[in-house]
């Protein structure tokens, strides 16, 4: 069973008169979610978040408007099919009332099927990038409550002290969540963990085997002229070559006047904050249209392709889960994100640290009204207030927001889980210490 | 190279604290009539001690709300140009909830403050008859321009430098750099000018975002010019923002809770120091976390990466590393990226308490056995910052009373946190790392109360004349 977390991204072009009709409806779903959020959470087990919304026309290049559209982007673990099979079972009436708005959406009646290939047509690649991998969502509640039953069992125990033996206290708490009815599973280890990381690092594994195989058949090519070496041979260069250009391409472009963003109004901004009132997790959306010149349409292309790669090893703090992606031929940039408290706070997460806000320039930059860069990463003035400014000004109303965990911050439950995987393991008495302070 | 700062167009507060005025008082004041107000104003104008001077007697400051610079009939533009915090004020329903202002913190239950005020006088003096002749002659003035006092707030300095509970407060102060006399500074204590004071480039390299003025609007080129803006001129330079915050601490109950908790005395005050992070006489437990050194009781250079990343000296949730992380934050996998990210949340902190101590030389010995005495004491809790948002709000928002804080689970800050439970939200617990496992200590009451709360703008002494004569 697929434990990788991705993200489902659907999306149509609607008439922008028909925007208002639209948000009532998601806004009335929003109200409704109020009343039956556990009815939800039974229902959606593969979805931990569900952002629903609208779009209007956006300019691109000061010229070209960009269509209005419907977005619905989940964050979900497992199979994409069961993933849609369950959000049609479920939420079948809404998205038939939301995207029959749509010009794109088909005519006639829909059955479950027909939803499914129709979302399934609809929907577009996105660069995905998950805080808390591989946990399920079932699992982020029972690893909550095997910690929470974990620690009330140590706070009674009256043979556990601070003069115990670590190691004996590994095993009364092994033995303790082996023998109680509602912890047992956790004496199961978790399943599938290898091969998920596996499928996880699938594409980076392959890209860097045919690089690999690529240098050396430079290599080999001094000392054989093998025809599939002399393929091979062309890959390693021909890509560097390409970012090259890219990079030279890019820089040229870098020299068209920075063209920052209009404030957002006061309303505005407290339009969207006065959305952020969930104690624990917030979201936002980020839709921009790209500053002019295909370049930044390609450069971007490549680079969110590039980023996918490696999002196994990335990391943003207080991120549950975000995606990077673009539409309309390239020409927007979509990003949102799930995130601990505050969009304040959160939006320090990449401005705060030098490193992190060089590596949102080499995606941000790309979007109108951002900060202007020296290739790419290298900031120029006002860097920070241009970022803060270009995210509000660009920062949509997301009409429907769900998320499964309402409870639990990323650091949460990426400690539950580092306690279960420490159950039943072998660990050296420093390991074991280490791994007590996680409870 | 580093800019000169312009002492004579900054308020004094600023650059000091006037520990050698040891009596103050705070006077919140809204105006009647706005040219009678401005009248007041100016008269008091020469009065502002301006940070090139060190007063030896007496020391007049003063700042303005956004509903005080409205009714001084600023124009529109110069009105919307201030940040959107100072705009809405402490006391707006988003900016309560930012701040954890709910519940009996909350803005209805306010002494001053969820009333409009518009503006305030910050009056120090050496002792208190020289205090009680400048209010005495402010109180004339005030009535002959029809000008409504309407608070009047005490301070006292407490003996050894201590806040109400018995801590020593304050030990850890961002310098700035373009005043200090050495060349030779720590990067982590020392913060550029644009961090605290308009005009000046910040830590991002930027110029702290400011008020400003359309060149129109100022024909005899009163303001400078703004740094980044050709057709504006610079209403901040050598200002910035002032968060004032009136905190009851409720003594005893602090007290008396750390007793419930503990047992006997040595093990409460322990338990309190868990809770500040430092020992009664200012020792960070991260450097003695066994028993107070007094040699330590000014030390301000530790750091939690290398000496107490886990928190089993210093808790991850004690206030000291809620309120200055240093350089650790749970969240951050490198101690730079920690150290960068709390470097940008800093601010200059320049308020005093208030109400008689519970007992004189605040020995936590003593207090403990001390029940409550019906009076009210506190502190004035004053900062001054160029970005309320970045700075003063993000540390309460995030740090403060964020109960996730540090992948904590039910925990706010635990001396000036918000507590309490409702069914979306549980923050009255502390958690202290032990071997072998975690103590949690739950239904923490609230050990302060918030009383009032504004912000202000405290302009430069270019920007004041500009602000009165312009009114």
């Amino acid at each position: 069973m697929s434990t990788v977390h991705k993200g489902l991204t659907v999306t149509v072009r609607l008439d922008e008169k028909n925007i208002p009709y639209v948000n009532g409806l998601l806004s009335e779903y929003r109200k409704d979610l109020k009343i039956y959020q556990e009815t939800y959470r039974k229902s959606l087990s593969t979805t931990f978040f569900i952002s629903w919304l609208t779009l209007p026309e956006q300019q691109y290049a000061g010229k070209e408007r960009l269509p209005a559209r419907i977005l619905l982007l989940s964050s979900y673990v497992g199979s994409k099919a069961a993933h849609l099979r369950e959000l049609v079972a479920f939420l079948g009436p809404q998205l038939r009332q939301v995207f029959s708005q749509s010009p794109e959406f088909p005519t006639g009646e829909t059955d479950e099927q027909e939803l499914i290939r129709f979302l399934q047509r609809k929907s577009i690649p996105n660069t995905f990038y998950s805080g808390f991998k591989f946990i399920t969502t079932r699992e982020a509640d029972r690893e909550a409550a095997l910690k929470a039953a974990v620690l009330d069992y140590l706070q009674a125990a009256p043979d556990i002290n601070s003069d115990s033996n670590p190691s004996e206290v590994k095993e009364k708490i092994e033995r303790y969540v082996k023998n109680h009815p509602k912890l047992h599973w956790a004496s199961r280890g978790i399943p599938f963990s290898f091969r998920n990381k596996l499928q996880m690092l699938a594409p980076l594994v392959v890209f860097s085997l045919v690089m690999i195989a690529s240098i050396g058949s430079l290599i080999a090519l001094f000392f054989s002229d093998a025809a599939v070496f002399q393929w091979l041979a062309w890959i390693f260069p021909a890509f560097v070559l390409t970012l090259l250009l890219l990079f030279l391409l890019l820089r040229l472009n870098e020299n068209n006047p920075h063209e920052p963003s209009d404030p957002l109004p006061d309303e505005k901004v407290r339009e969207i904050v006065a959305l952020e009132t969930n104690p624990v997790i917030n979201e936002m959306t980020v839709i921009a249209p790209l500053k002019k010149g295909w370049i930044r349409r390609v450069f971007l292309a490549v680079t969110l392709k590039l980023v996918g790669l490696v999002a196994y090893f990335a990391y943003i703090p207080t991120v549950h889960t975000a995606r990077w992606l673009q539409m309309d031929r390239g020409k927007r940039l979509v990003f949102i994100a799930n995130f601990d408290n505050l969009s304040e706070a959160y939006a320090h997460d990449f401005v705060d640290s030098e490193r992190r806000s060089m590596n949102m320039a080499v995606i941000f930059s790309h979007a109108f009204g951002f900060p202007a860069t020296r290739w790419l990463v290298h900031k120029l003035y006002n860097h920070r207030s241009e970022y803060m400014k270009g995210v509000r000004a660009h920062q949509k109303i997301t009409q429907f927001w769900y998320s499964y965990n309402r409870d639990l911050s990323v650091e949460n439950l990426k400690r539950n889980r580092a306690f279960r995987e420490g159950l039943f393991k072998e660990m050296d008495t420093s390991a074991i210490r280490e791994w007590l302070l996680r409870i | 190279m580093m800019k000169k700062l312009e002492k004579e167009d900054i308020q004094g507060l600023l650059v000091r604290g006037y520990g050698n005025l040891p009596t103050a008082r705070y006077l919140l004041y809204t105006g009647t009539e706005p040219e009678m107000t401005l009248g007041f104003l100016r008269t008091i104008l020469p009065k502002i001690t301006p940070a090139s001077e060190k007063p030896e007697s007496v020391a007049f400051q003063v700042a303005f709300t956004h509903p005080g610079l409205a009714f001084l009939q600023l124009p529109e533009v110069v009105l919307d140009s201030f940040s959107r915090e100072f705009k809405e004020g402490m006391n707006d329903i988003h900016r309560q909830l930012i701040l954890g202002d709910t519940g009996e913190h909350a803005a209805h239950h306010w002494n001053w403050g969820n009333e409009p005020v518009h503006f305030l006088l910050l009056v120090y003096a050496k002792d208190e008859q020289q205090l009680e002749e400048r209010i005495s002659w402010l109180k004339s003035l005030a009535q002959t321009h029809a000008v409504q006092l309407k608070q009047a707030l005490p301070t006292g300095l407490l003996y050894g430098k201590k806040e109400h509970f018995g801590f020593r407060d304050d030990i850890s102060r961002p310098i700035i750099r373009e005043l200090a006399d050495s060349p030779e500074l720590d990067p982590e204590t020392s913060f550029p000018a644009g961090e605290f004071i308009m005009g000046y480039k910040n830590l991002y390299d930027e110029f702290a975002p400011a008020p400003t003025v359309p060149k129109e609007l100022d024909p005899e080129n009163k303001l400078p010019p703004h740094p980044d803006e050709q057709e504006q001129r610079d209403l901040g330079k050598n200002g910035c923002y002032l968060v004032f915050r009136q905190m009851e601490q409720r003594v005893s109950d602090f007290w008396q809770y750390m007793k419930t908790k503990a047992g006997d005395a040595d093990a409460a005050i322990a338990l309190a120091s868990k809770m500040v992070g430092r020992w009664p006489d200012g020792s960070p437990l991260t450097r003695c976390p066994v028993k107070p050194d007094p040699s330590l009781s000014d030390a301000n250079d530790f750091g939690f990466w290398e000496e107490d990343k886990a928190g089993l000296k210093c808790p991850i949730g004690a206030h000291i590393r809620r309120t200055n992380p240093r350089d650790h934050l749970v969240t951050e996998r490198t101690q730079k990226d920690s150290r960068e990210m709390a470097a940008k949340h800093r601010m200059l902190r320049k308020g005093r308490p208030y109400g008689p101590p519970l007992s004189p030389e605040l020995d936590p010995h003593t207090l403990l056995q001390r029940t409550e005495d019906g009076e009210e004491r506190g502190l004035h809790f004053i900062c001054l910052v160029t970005d309320i948002r970045r700075q003063f709000e993000f540390v309460q928002n995030n740090w403060v009373n964020f109960h996730k804080f540090g992948g904590l689970e039910n925990d706010s800050d635990p001396i000036i946190g918000n507590h309490y439970q409702n069914e979306r939200r549980k923050t009255d617990s502390f958690s202290i790392p032990e071997y072998p496992v975690r103590k949690v200590l739950t239904d923490l009451p609230n050990f302060t109360r918030l009383k009032g709360g504004a912000y202000f703008f405290f302009p430069g002494i270019r920007a004041l004349h500009y602000l009165l004569a312009n009114g």
